[in-house]
């Protein structure tokens, strides 16, 4: 039965229109991360699903409920908050229980309740302390401890991570992942950073402009982009486009542009010719390019402009005609500049787009 | 630290002068109130108006007789006006004080997060109220206050409702004011928080909000206690002998035949004991970053 199911979505303020009639419908238990640059409208989208936004036309379905015209507290959600949103005047214990709290449950079960959590978080030393008194990541922990507490069907999190630095974010990944094992919720995660998105999500939602542009597992996403949008969003280094056009050499198909000429493995070929239209981007992962040796063929001249140097690997900036080309290659020593490198991209590596439509051939 | 830091630090003589100046400027009035209630009325008129004399608390026990457990010898016929006064001050102070706060935060936090036609219009205008002198009110007020508004013989102008009535009116404008840079500054994810908890309207309000801006309240009390405590105009000329505030009595003594300093400064000095409690109690509360901890930056 999917868990939750938004119909025809669509957020207006005034006229103009941020969500474009989205569809979308996730499993039961299912980890979903709505992934997007900022101004999508993937918090848009978290907050009418939390009901702190109206929604102005569609339905949004959970279980089977429709819930678009209901108060938040009648829709069974938790909800962690950017910025955590912690009650300053209440201290740990007292942030945790408060909606337990509010629908008046037996004292012995909100402690009981509120023990388990903090134990699972690692907050029993914290209950009686207030927000100010915490770190950052401990504030961010009682934000998460604050949903936990309920026995909401649904968790929503929107950007929870975003204010922590980088160390703290890494760890906090880790413990979310954890977590979302442990506890079987539907979760809907909302977040920039695609390295997020790829690690926590089970669903993996992209969306731009207030549309969905794609979903899936983030594997599929990773070696399926549909669009040109999706393929330079998820993956990091982005990955490379290079304009060009398809040409019909005796019986294989190259793509030939300013300063490469590649032959396109048979399979993408066939879909390349059937396709129809002669102008298209290619694009390749910086991990797919593979360093070949001096006199191969069918290889792309590159450039060392610049190196970083991160031990196991390098990310190469390369020049390539007009064009600038990062490459990720394994390396035990930083590559030396102003040198010129042969690489080849892998059998599966090449991505073609419609240079119109932008999206994948 | 170097020689120049120190002589940088040392700050000028004149400094201190103007200090002192201010001080005695601010002080000087209550210690002549203070001294003046201490005196007889023989050292009160005397040409020797000087700090050595033999003080006493005669005229405390005059103003207090009817509360006092035992009946000063001195005092021949015991008035009880101060008694009934600072009754009918508490009575009017307290009251106007809380009905100001109740409706003042409601209308402040229907200002700040309710969007309506009009709103900008209506936040304005009530700070405009305040400019009108309470003066100009007066007359009109006091018309319609004993003409207008009776029912079964009983006008507003006299009784306890008529002047909390005036006082709640005059002190909501800044009131609402005040509140409502306070509760602007409560993030509106607490209440989105709240609300996600389960919390209703009325949950988040009085659970969430209401605390928060607990120093805005304190601030807002202590205005609006000392000017229902201190209103004089007003108070003489809508309340009645049964009904009248300390402020009016202490002019009410001042008669033709005598002008009893010593009395007169005594109950000033005893006027002047609820709002300080009142202040001390209400600035326990104004401390600074209620709301720290709260959400990031």
């Amino acid at each position: 039965m999917p868990k939750i199911r938004l119909e025809k979505l669509v957020k207006r303020y005034g006229s103009l229109q941020v969500i474009h009639e989205i569809d979308l419908e996730t499993d039961n238990n299912e980890f979903t991360v709505l992934v997007g640059p900022s101004g999508c409208g993937k918090s848009t989208t978290l907050r009418m699903i939390a009901g702190l936004e109206t929604v102005s036309d569609g339905e949004i379905y959970i279980d089977d409920r429709p819930v678009s015209r209901l108060e938040p507290k009648e829709r069974d959600i938790a909800m962690v908050f950017q910025d955590y949103a912690l009650y300053p005047h209440m201290n740990v214990a007292r942030n945790m229980s408060f909606a337990l709290r509010l629908e008046k449950r037996p004292r012995k079960e909100i402690a009981q309740k509120v023990g388990e959590v903090a134990e699972m978080l690692g907050l029993e030393k914290f209950l009686d302390r207030k927000p100010a008194e915490l770190s950052g990541g401990q504030r961010q922990r009682v934000a998460m401890g604050r949903a936990l507490t309920r026995d909401a069907s649904t968790f929503l999190f929107d950007e929870p991570l975003s204010n922590l630095d980088a160390k703290l974010r890494g760890q906090m990944r880790a413990e979310l992942a954890l977590m979302s094992q442990q506890v079987k919720k539907s979760m809907i995660y909302v977040t920039h950073d695609q390295v997020e998105a790829m690690t926590l999500g089970q669903r993996i939602v992209v969306m731009q402009d207030g549309h969905i542009r794609q979903q899936g597992t983030a594997e599929e996403l990773f070696k399926r982009p549909n669009s040109r949008f999706v393929a330079g969003f998820i993956g990091s280094p982005p990955m490379n486009f290079l304009d060009g056009s398809l040409v019909q050499e005796g019986d294989s198909t190259r793509v030939i542009g300013d300063g490469f000429n590649l032959p396109l493995p048979p399979e993408l070929a066939a879909r390349a010719n059937a396709h129809g239209s002669q102008d298209v981007v290619l694009g390749m992962r910086p991990s797919d390019l593979l360093p070949v040796g001096k006199h191969k063929d069918d290889a792309l001249d590159l450039y060392v402009l610049v190196s970083e140097y991160i031990g196991a690997q390098s990310v190469l900036l390369t020049e390539c005609g007009p064009n600038k080309i990062s490459v990720e290659m394994k390396s035990s020593a930083p590559v030396a500049l102003g040198e010129t490198l042969k690489f080849a991209p892998a059998p599966d590596g090449m991505h073609l787009f419609d240079r119109e439509t932008e999206l994948a051939i | 630290m170097s020689r120049e830091t120190i002589a940088e630090t040392r700050t000028n003589p004149a400094f201190y002068a103007l200090m002192a100046a201010l001080v005695i400027m601010a002080l000087g009035p209550i210690v002549m109130m203070l001294t003046t209630s201490l005196k007889l009325n023989v050292d009160i008129t005397g040409s020797a108006s000087s700090l050595l004399f033999m003080p006493t608390l005669q005229n405390y026990e005059t103003v207090l007789c009817d509360v006092l457990w035992y009946a000063p010898e001195h005092v021949d016929y015991c008035d009880p006006t101060f008694g009934r006064a600072l009754q009918n001050s508490l009575i009017i102070a307290l009251i106007s004080t809380a009905l100001t706060l109740i409706i003042g935060t409601m209308a402040a936090y229907a200002l700040v997060r309710f969007r309506f036609m009009g709103r900008g219009t209506i936040s304005m205008s009530t700070l405009m109220m305040r400019m009108v002198p309470p003066a100009v009110l007066l007359v009109p007020v006091f018309g319609i206050w004993t003409f207008n508004f009776c029912f079964q013989d009983e006008c507003l102008a006299g009784t306890y409702s008529g002047i909390i009535l005036v006082y709640v009116a005059m002190n909501l404008p800044f009131v609402i004011w005040i509140l409502q840079s306070f509760i602007v500054q409560v993030p509106v994810q607490l209440e989105e928080a709240a609300r996600v908890d389960g919390a209703g309207p009325f949950q988040v309000f009085f659970l969430v909000v209401l605390p928060l801006i607990k120093p805005g309240l304190a601030a807002a009390s202590i205005f609006t206690f000392r000017i229902a405590w201190n209103e004089f105009l007003l108070a003489n000329a809508l309340l009645d002998r049964n009904t009248r505030t300390v402020p009016v009595t202490i002019v009410n003594s001042l008669t033709e035949y005598d002008i009893d300093w010593g009395v007169i400064m005594a109950t000033g000095s005893l006027l002047a004991i609820p709002p300080i409690i009142f202040t001390f109690v209400a600035s326990k509360q104004i401390i600074t970053g209620m709301t720290a901890g709260a959400v990031k930056g």
